[in-house]
């Protein structure tokens, strides 16, 4: 895999107070990075820096083998992004707007913008002004804005803010198309878990201006061993002989028998002795465990081991 | 660079403020004339057949008033009148005139005011309404460098001020030909500079006007610039330059008075017709003197304005 977004050391200080401290990270092609980390936690100004809107005040940013820094032109022309909210020039008509931009990169023909109107599915209202746009298709149209000089990452804050589920899914659906199939390396930040979980290939997970855990997201939400619930009555005798069998897994009460944190060969064992115990055994569930769990657990042990 | 241009342009031509812009200035070039055609009768106008014997009667006045005068602007001014009448009587140029088109266009370059009042209004708004858009956002992450971006913007609005100059010219002229007729012959403009008095022709004499009265507009709507640039704020960008529009010139008139460091202020220097056609505010002050001050109050603020946008970290 082809590495595309480099950050390096990079640290941010505002007014005396460190903002990102010392972060680094790859983005490789045609790969889904998400950015993840509570409000406030430095998402947006690191975004922010990887697309030059504000400075670096130590460390590199190289976009495409180009710096940022030094070589801003060559850097940002590979980025197409959506920062926050995707602001456009109300006043003018959806095309206008994208003329507006296209103008600003070099090469961009009439077709290529009737093109990418058509892949956002805005043609109809295009040259309506871009205030009578619903914010779905505000936020259409901003994709629409960053694709026109066909980037090779593609930079989205937030970008399904305020969206409702349909528009949260087109999304989505988009943002996994155009990194496999135009092999773009797409970096997404959120603080919404359950969409990362279903967009990303990769997350880091960022907690006071820290990144602490960068993980491929199966490996990051399976992490640790897999849940079982198992719905048993009498659950109490259930438990006591997970426990007796079982001494180092836990397990515990659940509302419609017992859960239990077990590798998945032991599965068949368990329903043996359940049977021959008398047990009734309705169903067996693996519950795996969501990005949240996973979240909440990281965040708080990093933060605990930071602090400690 | 052009493109750029472009898409201020049209940011600018989009929105239905500039137009009301453009009808305010038409109109109010309409009633001027208007309200000049009530007033004059050029049917009754007759030229005095002994206007030479007035002049120098006039000449003669002049004369005692000079040597009577103890100030040295008292006495540039009452010499400058002398020798232009003296050059009249020479050369049988009368000097009451007919009013034609040519007076019609210099009185209503009175107007360049509220044409710097639109031009400022864009000038204080162009840098600032695309952080109140949130357009500054998307329009920095293009493959190019804020310098230029500023760059294409200040020259924008220099292309705004000139279209706006048009328009104030053509329209005066058209306006003033129809209504008061184009004169017969060409009568030149008498320019006194350094004790001599020459012909210029008319209508370069009108467009120089124009450039001259223009520089404290262009000073204004470039620390108007300035300010939208620094503090991300077009309401204070406006209400200054507006502010100083308006008074700058007399305030720095009445501190002229008083202190010779009044020399210093930008209103001081920015109007260059006290060179040719009067005389210096403070003494001792030169053209060169002046030009100088006006590069560097202009550098300042380009610096000003360049620097903080480039180093900016746009945030919100």
């Amino acid at each position: 895999m082809e590495t595309i977004v480099e950050l390096k050391d990079v640290t941010k200080v505002i007014k005396g107070r460190t903002i990102i401290d010392n972060i680094s990270f790859q983005v490789n092609k045609g790969e889904v990075f998400g950015f993840l980390g509570p409000n406030g936690a430095g998402k947006t100004t690191t975004i922010r820096m990887i697309v030059g809107l504000m400075g670096i005040t130590s460390g590199d940013i190289t976009i495409g083998g180009s710096s940022i820094k030094s070589e801003f032109e060559e850097a940002v022309g590979h980025i197409g992004a959506i920062v926050e909210n995707p602001e456009m020039y109300k006043f003018l008509s959806g095309y206008q707007n994208l003329v507006h931009y296209a103008r600003m990169s070099k090469g961009i023909t009439k077709e290529k913008i009737r093109e990418t109107v058509e892949l956002v599915g805005l043609t109809d209202r295009i040259n309506d002004k871009v205030k009578t746009y619903s914010l779905g298709m505000r936020q259409r149209l901003g994709l629409a804005q960053c694709l026109l000089h066909e980037p090779d990452v593609l930079i989205l804050d937030e970008p399904t803010n305020g969206l409702d589920p349909a528009g949260i899914r087109e999304i989505r659906d988009y943002v996994r198309k155009l990194a496999r199939e135009k092999n773009m390396a797409v970096i997404v930040s959120s603080h919404l878990l359950s969409e990362m979980e279903m967009m990303c290939d990769r997350i880091g997970i960022i907690q006071n201006g820290r990144l602490i855990d960068v993980q491929h997201m199966k490996e990051f939400v399976n992490g640790s061993e897999v849940m079982y619930e198992l719905e048993v009555t009498p659950s109490e005798k259930a438990l006591s002989i997970l426990r007796v069998n079982y001494p180092n897994a836990s397990a515990t009460l659940s509302s419609n028998g017992v859960a239990v944190e077990l590798p998945k060969k032991e599965i068949p064992n368990i329903v043996k002795v359940f049977v021959q115990e008398d047990i009734k055994v309705f169903g067996i569930k693996e519950v795996a465990k969501t990005l949240e769990d996973r979240f909440l657990e990281v965040t708080s042990e990093k933060g605990a081991a930071n602090r400690g | 660079m052009v493109n750029l241009i472009k898409n201020e342009w049209m940011k600018i031509f989009k929105r239905p403020g500039t137009f009301v812009m453009i009808g305010i200035l038409i109109v109010s070039i309409t009633l001027v004339g208007i309200i000049i055609k009530a007033q004059h009768n050029d049917k009754d106008f007759v030229q005095d057949s002994n206007w030479q014997q007035v002049l120098q009667e006039e000449n003669n006045a002049l004369k005692q008033q000079l040597a009577q005068s103890r100030t040295t602007m008292e006495k540039q001014f009452f010499k400058k009148e002398i020798a232009i009448n003296d050059y009249r009587i020479k050369h049988d140029l009368p000097s009451r005139e007919k009013y034609t088109v040519w007076s019609f266009v210099k009185d209503s370059s009175q107007l360049i005011m509220l044409a710097g009042l639109f031009i400022i209004i864009i000038s204080a708004g162009i840098v600032a309404s695309e952080f109140n858009w949130g357009t500054i956002k998307l329009l920095l992450i293009r493959p190019i460098n804020r310098t230029r971006i500023l760059l294409s913007k200040y020259l924008t609005v220099l292309l705004y001020a000139l279209f706006l100059l048009a328009i104030l010219f053509v329209f005066s002229t058209t306006l003033g030909a129809i209504l008061f007729g184009t004169p017969e012959k060409a009568i030149p403009y008498l320019n006194y500079y350094n004790g001599q008095v020459t012909e210029q022709n008319i209508v370069v004499h009108l467009l120089i006007d124009y450039g001259l009265s223009s520089i404290a507009m262009i000073m204004l709507v470039t620390m108007a610039f300035m300010i939208s640039s620094v503090f991300r704020n077009s309401s204070l960008a406006i209400g200054l330059s507006l502010f100083l529009l308006f008074t700058g010139a007399q305030f720095t008139a009445l501190l002229a008075m008083k202190f010779n460091w009044a020399k210093y202020l930008l209103f001081a220097n920015t109007d260059l017709k006290q060179y040719f056609e009067g005389t210096p505010m403070v003494e001792g002050m030169t053209l060169p003197f002046s030009i100088t001050m006006l590069l560097i109050y202009f550098a300042i603020f380009q610096f000003l304005a360049f620097y903080v946008f480039k180093k900016r970290d746009v945030a919100a």
